[in-house]
């Protein structure tokens, strides 16, 4: 039942294919709310299905992003291996803080990720020179010879790429032995099983999916500023996942949804936006600790029983 | 320039102190990381702009009462009541931020103004050793430690710092001796919050105060208790005097695009080499 289910998700994550066919509002909005969604599942992948307190990934979708445009336009290295290469770095943060909290537990090593998360617009600031700062870049980047629809068709392929390779590696040998170092670390040291090396795993493919995410983001927005990688980038990629229910592999996309789509609802009242959206997500961990998707699920069930 | 620099930083520190003891009094207390802090203290300093045409004194009242009162209502209405359901440490960080996204809005609802500068009156200047200093800034100092020791000396020496000494070493032992730990949590969190919103009111009269001041101040508050290791009042003073140096002298050297990302450099690097901060948590998250 739960691998029709997440075969299912990865159906109902390429039917945006078809709004390249009409393209405008709805082809870009998607597109965005797909770009999130790769590092929503980065965030369900590391923090919500392996344990592993990360809070670094706007760090890792920057380090993607802007290692794509310097390596580009100011190295003249060619697009592809820049976008590779950068994805390659990406991990090298999360793998070092990991390394380097060896020590510390849970909320001090979420903290760490999180200062990292504060500072490194901070730093791209200081950078401006390079980076461009508050003003950010401009990239003409992949859509200057593919254009811009080819773009969005494999932004949205390569998300449901991401997502099956999540659905896949959780239900390999590596990714129940990353379950269980999430429900009980010091259980699966004491079975013999070498956990160092599985954490490291999941940070080095989280980084590297989410750098590779961020070079996707930049090819497809065309432009990054310190601003679009601000703190609150990362609390919302967190919330992805946190939204939409961590236990259920739909719910990222649920929460990439809610997250994103919000946002766009609440344009009409502009002024009051971060009240509502506070409240709103306050109202969901409150009334709905486990997420929308076990309710959407639960919803769904109840409506085929009275079918039936 | 060194002078120079010490004194600024010790001032920063010193002002930085207010919103990090308020975090170090609610961590302390009822072991909940609240993020929120810093926009509820600019909330209030924005609340004190709004009323000080009318009275200063009242203003500043105001602001620090309505404050207290925020802190003691979200304690109470919403944190409290998820701890009991066992709410951990990432729960409370989401739900703070949350929290932090509805005052934050109702500062750019509410406000007519993005940026503010309390017009407090000043009291001339002190120099000493050929260096002059506004005679405010010293107060603000002075009043930042003065705040810091009525706090320890409350803790110690008084029937409520008693129930929250009680309460933070072990909460199941506190409610049974008749400690209404509900309601010491709530005071705790209305404490933390007017803290913050008193070093929000010194920020906003210094420098100015701006509507995303507030998670500057709660970040940076936040963090500042860490590395002095959260929870523990004078490892925070400790460490936002220190903070506050490394800042003016970054500052000084590098320029001001660079204090932030030195400081937080330095906090990271804190929190690794010594995870509980500089003189040890009294609580561990």
């Amino acid at each position: 039942m739960k691998r029709y289910e997440n075969i299912g998700t990865i159906g109902i994550l390429l039917i945006p294919l078809l709004f390249a066919l009409r393209g405008g509002y709805l082809q870009e909005v998607t597109g965005y709310v797909y770009l999130f969604l790769i590092q929503g599942y980065v965030a369900w992948f590391l923090f919500f299905k392996s344990g592993q307190p990360f809070f670094g990934y706007s760090v890792t979708m920057a380090i993607g992003a802007y290692g794509t445009i310097v390596l580009n336009e100011i190295f003249g290295w060619p697009l592809l291996a820049t976008m590779l290469i950068s994805s390659a770095v990406a991990p090298v943060v999360g793998v070092i803080l990991f390394v380097s909290t060896i020590r510390a537990k849970g909320f001090y090593v979420s903290m760490t990720s999180f200062l990292l998360a504060i500072m490194f617009p901070q730093l791209i600031n200081a950078l401006q020179d390079f980076t461009g700062g508050r003003s950010g870049l401009y990239f003409s980047g992949i859509t200057e010879f593919i254009g811009y629809k080819t773009f969005y068709v494999i932004v949205i392929l390569m998300t449901a790429v991401v997502a099956s390779f999540f659905f896949w590696i959780m239900g390999t040998k590596t990714g129940k032995i990353l379950t269980l170092i999430s429900e009980n670390d010091k259980l699966t040291q004491a079975v013999g099983i070498n956990t160092f090396r599985y954490k490291l795993l999941a940070y080095g493919i989280a980084g590297f999916i989410s750098g590779f995410g961020g070079a996707l983001y930049v090819n497809y927005t065309g432009f990054i500023s310190s601003i679009d990688i601000e703190v609150f980038t990362t609390l919302y990629i967190f919330f992805i996942p946190l939204i939409g229910g961590s236990s259920v592999f739909f719910g990222p996309v649920l929460g990439a949804l809610f997250v994103i789509l919000i946002p766009e609802l609440l344009v009409p009242v502009e002024r009051y936006f971060r009240i509502f959206f506070g409240l709103i997500f306050i109202l969901v961990i409150v009334l709905l600790p486990a997420g929308l998707a076990p309710n959407v699920q639960r919803l769904f069930k109840s409506f085929q029983k009275k079918k039936m | 320039m060194l002078l120079n620099g010490l004194i600024t930083g010790l001032i920063m520190g010193g002002i930085l102190s207010l919103p990090v003891l308020g975090v170090a009094v609610i961590y302390g207390i009822t072991g909940i990381p609240n993020f929120a802090i810093g926009v509820i203290g600019v909330f209030g300093g924005f609340i004190t702009w709004y009323f000080i045409s009318y009275s200063m004194g009242l203003a500043i009242a105001i602001g620090i009462v309505s404050c207290f009162i925020i802190g003691y209502v979200i304690q109470r209405v919403l944190l409290t009541p998820i701890s009991e359901r066992g709410g951990d440490s990432t729960l409370f960080f989401i739900i703070t931020v949350s929290v932090g996204f509805v005052f934050e809005g109702m500062l750019r609802a509410i406000f007519p103004r993005p940026n503010i500068s309390l017009e407090l009156p000043r009291i001339g200047t002190i120099s000493f050793a050929g260096f002059s200093v506004e005679g405010f800034k010293i107060i603000a100092l002075l009043f930042a430690i003065i705040t810091l020791i009525i706090i320890r000396l409350m803790e110690e020496h008084t029937e409520i710092g008693k129930s929250w000494q009680a309460t933070s070493q072990n909460l199941k032992l506190a409610k049974l001796v008749g400690i209404k730990t509900t309601q010491v949590f709530s005071i705790a969190s209305g404490i933390g919050c007017a803290l913050a919103c008193i070093g929000a009111i010194f920020w906003g009269s210094l420098y100015n105060l701006q509507l995303s001041s507030g998670w500057d101040l709660g970040f940076m508050g936040f963090i500042v208790a860490v590395v002095g290791g959260i929870g523990n009042i004078w490892g925070g003073l400790i460490s936002a005097l220190i903070m506050g140096m490394v800042m003016s002298f970054s500052g000084y050297l590098l320029g001001g695009e660079w204090q932030s990302v030195i400081l937080y450099l330095i906090v990271i690097i804190v929190l690794i080499i010594a995870p509980k901060g500089i003189l040890g948590s009294e609580r561990s998250l």
